[in-house]
């Protein structure tokens, strides 16, 4: 309590304020010797002016936060009641910092989890580190092999990653935290036993103060997280070695997430690519494209699938696979696989289609189950500017040819589909392709197609021979393309089976001489 | 002004070649002209881009069929294919960074993202090229997988700009940021600016320009949802058209008998043709609406009459298709809107143009 | 929005005396044809002496792909196996096209295999 006359001079002083005011006796100047804050406060209500509404001043006196109350005695003077407010303050301001961190560690989730790219994680990881919790921040992998990948981050600076063979062990508690030991309290790491790989390029201060917390991740360490603090900045506290272990575990489940996901999608990318349709070249003189959607967008494979198969030599005859399994999705596309590598084996035989197909028949039959598949062979031989096609259907639809003069014809094949039936029925027909015209095979995802301008009708063979019937004198990929987009803009959004359809296509004269040069440049891919 | 002149021949002799189909003779323009010295790039932007260009206006005007214009854009794409193939190994530009070159979910005109694929590869950008028709999933998958520096999103055809705004929302939950680029997104870029695309460019040299200058990666965490970025959605109008779209087709195909009596004599190959542009009126319709712009709507059907024109069919069809249209959504006030300001274009383009529709059979 | 409506898949079984009736209603596909099996199988080995032919009445049928074709093959050779035979009634003119492309109708509806040595021993 103190007791001060209307011009500003200390009148008493009592016990408890003597405490926080030591240099203080009666008869001083107030503003002598308290901040401003109160000497202020009590010239504004000797001036009459006052401050109803706003509280009672407040403010720190030392190390002491404080409410002071005024009574104004009849004789002007007055007395100051000093309230020492500094243990609610202080828990009030830690409310506000938990509000503020866990703001932060929401939003840090967020960040981490909108990635699942490994290396995109770490860099927001260590980023993020330095925007809220140091100067600096190293963030280290479990090593590939014997190095490490690395990402640095200063605080300003851009943030680098690199993989190098480090001595994790020259950072205390650094090798503890990768196999996923407690961290070590960071008063116990003497900032200059640090190796220099630790320290971030343009970190150019001393280190003052070193934090390394583990990465938790699925059962094993994500990483392990450095953080440095310059020695001209306030060591790091206890709590916030707290807020460093929460942000580091959000961290390490991040990015354990972004590594199963990376595994996982090179598992598949693996498995996938045998399954996947092969991009189809012009070989021997012949145009071949191939064109698939399969039937769930998201999915990549599925129970179509074709091929091409050049002969040795241009004398000998390629041969053409396209192909349907009952089914849909990954099961569908194994079993294409098995389908495809059986038929790659036979390719000897290729000569007669129907003991191809039966011996195809007899590797697929299962007594388990049913699943068929039905596929077109093609054998094409182009000589003397002719190409001439041996066509077999083993249950599947007619292939269509494009003539010149803009007709189209069912190819008069038919056969018994494969894998279910002991024995495979089938007729083999030949053709003759002129320039520019064209062979088409197709899956019945494509005249299935259910959709149209009015929403529920198939595609149907007959619009898919009136589109064909234009695409006289297209280039194999052009005949492709218009098939796929008819299709496309049939379904929409519409749900479909999977589409395949691969077009063989005799080439047109070309008023070009240089034909056979233009190979020169590499602009016939064959 | 020589290197314009030479430029000039160089399409001219390229298109006669596509347009016959005569894929040796086509390539043989542009393979001469490189070895003469003509810049790949200028051959690229300067020469293949316009004879693309050509095709679009060709079809419109009823001088190319539809056979024809994939002729012309599979050669395109085969001399593009080419010259990629003779540049392996050569390339000599400085490494930028890596970029994803994208086409819209739904989107068939590959060939605009091609090129801005190539010119990228030629100044240094390690580009990942997912062509045509690339469904959003497999796009951030790729995204998740490769971490590029940005994803190049191209579209052509506007009624793709819900499923452009969908993988731009997608891309950037992911942190990546989007360059919308192609005439889906309008010629000055406005709808880019609509559907929250991080830039726009006009063209393969313009986002060369923009990722040069450093695209700033997306706020992650943001968790925007389409609703968020085009408020007016809230209205149900755009999600009612689209969810009863079969229905307005086959309604207005039938009230069309009465209102356009040419069509009690189409076949049924015309009567589907008819129901075709209908269903194209209705997802224009539509479109304009999710972008909330009728000037979408009316560009189209200014479009659309030229089309039909040169095709026989008068512009009168387009009228009474809006007049039923409007009769079926009058209870929807945008819509109603957007339908009101097409008839009034196409009034205006059938006096400027003199092909009146007021005028009797 | 996506999809259109497609009929709604529904089988009727019915037993009278040796034969198995199956009303097959709506569009027999890649999501339905496992339905079919599992209804047959259990008619066929469930209490009871299996029928001697099952009569499959296509007349409802709106749609059949090739996993409805192979559920047809299973049925086929289940049935066989307990020397019934299969009849497809009322063939809707697509699923009549199917059968003729696969060139599997002689197979489906001939009689069971090693059916005579079955019957006579039984």
């Amino acid at each position: 309590m103190l007791v001060v006359d209307r011009h500003g001079g200390l009148v008493r002083i009592n016990e408890a304020a003597r405490l926080l005011l030591p240099d203080a006796a009666s008869g001083d100047w107030l503003h002598e010797r308290v901040p401003p804050w109160l000497s202020d406060a009590h010239r504004r209500i000797c001036d009459g002016l006052s401050d109803a509404g706003s509280g009672p001043p407040t403010g720190r006196i030392r190390d002491r936060f404080l409410e002071a109350h005024p009574t104004t005695g009849d004789d002007g003077d007055v007395v100051w009641w000093l309230v020492d407010e500094t243990d609610r303050r202080f828990a009030e301001t830690a409310l506000l910092d938990v509000r503020a961190r866990s703001e932060i560690l929401a939003e840090v989730s967020g960040a981490l989890l909108s990635t699942l790219n490994a290396g995109r994680c770490m860099e927001m990881a260590a980023s993020m580190a330095t925007e809220h919790l140091a100067e600096a921040a190293v963030l280290v992998a479990p090593p590939q092999g014997r190095r490490h990948p690395l990402t640095f981050a200063r605080r300003g600076g851009p943030v680098t990653q690199t993989v190098r063979q480090v001595d994790v062990s020259a950072v205390p508690g650094l090798a503890e935290a990768l196999q996923g030991f407690p961290p070590v309290p960071a008063r116990w790491i003497d900032p200059a036993d640090l190796p220099d790989w630790v320290v971030p390029e343009g970190f150019t201060s001393p280190v003052g103060s070193v934090i390394v917390t583990p990465l938790p991740g699925h059962g094993v360490p994500a990483g392990a997280l450095i953080l440095l603090r310059s020695g001209t900045e306030r060591a790091f506290s206890e709590s916030e070695e707290v807020f460093a272990r929460l942000f580091a575990a959000r961290a390490g489940a991040a990015l354990s997430a972004a590594r199963l996901y990376t595994e996982q999608a090179a598992i598949t990318t693996t498995l996938m690519r045998e399954l996947l349709p092969p991009a189809l070249h012009h070989v021997h003189g012949v145009e071949y494209a191939g064109g698939y959607r399969a039937s769930k967008d998201h999915e990549r494979v599925g129970g179509d699938f074709y091929d091409v198969h050049p002969s040795a030599d241009p004398s000998g005859e390629t041969l053409v696979v396209l192909g349907d399994v009952a089914g849909k999705g990954l099961d569908a596309a194994v079993l294409t696989g098995k389908i495809r590598n059986t038929l790659h084996a036979l390719l000897p035989l290729a000569e007669d289609h129907r003991r191809i197909l039966n011996l195809l028949n007899g590797a697929l039959l299962s007594s388990h189950h049913t699943r068929f598949a039905t596929l077109v062979l093609v054998s094409v031989l182009n000589r003397d500017g002719r190409t001439r096609l041996r066509l077999t259907s083993a249950g599947h639809l007619p292939p269509l040819l494009a003539r010149a003069d803009g007709t189209v014809e069912e190819v008069a094949t038919r056969g018994t589909l494969v894998g279910a039936l002991p024995t495979v029925e089938a007729r083999t027909v030949e053709t003759v392709l002129a320039p520019g015209e064209t062979c088409l095979l197709y899956t019945d995802g494509i005249v299935e197609a259910r959709g149209g301008p009015l929403g529920d009708d198939f595609l149907g063979t007959e619009r898919l021979k009136r589109a064909l019937a234009e695409c006289a004198g297209m280039q194999a990929e052009a005949v492709v393309e218009r098939i796929q987009m008819l299709a496309a803009q049939w379904i929409r959004e519409g749900r479909h089976d999977d589409m395949a359809v691969v077009a063989i296509t005799a080439p047109r004269a070309s008023s070009h001489a240089g034909d056979e040069e233009s190979g020169r440049n590499g602009w016939r891919n064959t | 002004m020589r290197q314009a002149t030479a430029t000039d021949t160089v399409v001219e002799r390229l298109w006669r070649a596509a347009v016959e189909g005569d894929e040796p003779a086509a390539a043989s323009v542009v393979h001469e002209a490189l070895d003469a010295g003509v810049p790949e790039e200028t051959l690229l932007l300067d020469v293949l881009a316009r004879v693309q260009a050509r095709v679009g206006v060709e079809w419109a005007a009823d001088r190319i069929t539809v056979a024809q214009e994939h002729a012309v854009t599979a050669i395109n794409e085969r001399i593009v294919a080419s010259l990629a193939h003779r540049r392996t190994g050569g390339g000599t530009a400085p490494f930028r960074g890596r970029v994803t070159v994208s086409c819209v979910d739904g989107e068939w005109h590959a060939f605009p993202a091609r090129l801005v694929a190539e010119v990228l590869s030629l100044h240094g950008w390690r580009v990942d090229y997912l062509g045509a028709q690339t469904p959003t999933p497999h796009l951030v998958a790729h995204l998740h997988q490769s971490n590029p520096d940005a994803v190049l999103l191209s579209g052509s055809i506007p009624t793709h700009l819900p499923a452009a705004h969908a993988a731009i929302t997608a891309c950037q939950a992911v942190g990546v940021p989007v360059l919308a680029g192609g005439r889906a997104f309008g010629p000055d870029g406005r709808y880019a600016r609509t559907l929250c695309a991080d830039r726009w460019a006009p063209d393969a040299r313009g986002a060369l320009a923009v990722l040069d200058g450093g695209v700033a990666r997306p706020n992650a965490s943001a968790g925007r949802q389409a609703v968020d970025d085009l408020p007016h959605l809230a209205d149900q109008e755009y999600t009612m058209v689209v969810r009863s779209r079969h229905r307005l087709v086959k309604q207005t195909l039938a009230d069309l008998e009465d209102r356009f009596p040419p069509m009690r004599a189409y076949d049924d190959l015309q009567r589907e043709r008819t129901a075709e542009d209908i269903a194209h009126i209705v997802d224009f319709l539509a479109t304009s609406l999710y972008v909330d712009d009728p000037e979408l709507f009316t560009t189209f059907l200014v479009w659309t009459a030229d089309v039909l024109g040169v095709r026989g069919v008068p512009a009168r069809f387009l009228v009474a298709s809006l007049d039923v249209l409007a009769e079926q959504l009058r209870d929807f006030p945008r819509t109603m809107r957007a339908i009101e300001r097409g008839a009034a274009a196409l009034g205006a383009h059938a006096v400027r143009t003199g092909s009146g529709s007021g005028s009797g059979s | 929005m996506s999809g259109f409506p497609s009929t709604e898949f529904a089988l009727e079984l019915v037993r009278e005396s040796d034969s198995l009736f199956v009303r097959v209603t709506g569009d027999l596909d890649y999501d339905t044809c496992d339905e079919l099996v599992d209804g047959i199988t259990e008619h066929l080995t469930g209490d009871g002496t299996p029928p001697r032919c099952v009569r499959l009445d296509f007349d409802g049928l709106t749609h059949i792909d090739s996993s409805g074709l192979s559920a047809l093959l299973l049925v086929h050779r289940r049935a066989g196996a307990l020397g019934a035979t299969l009849h497809l009634d009322n063939r809707p003119d697509f699923l009549e096209r199917m059968l003729h492309i696969t060139n599997v109708l002689d197979h489906l509806t001939g009689p069971p295999p090693g059916s005579r040595s079955g019957r006579s021993a039984g």
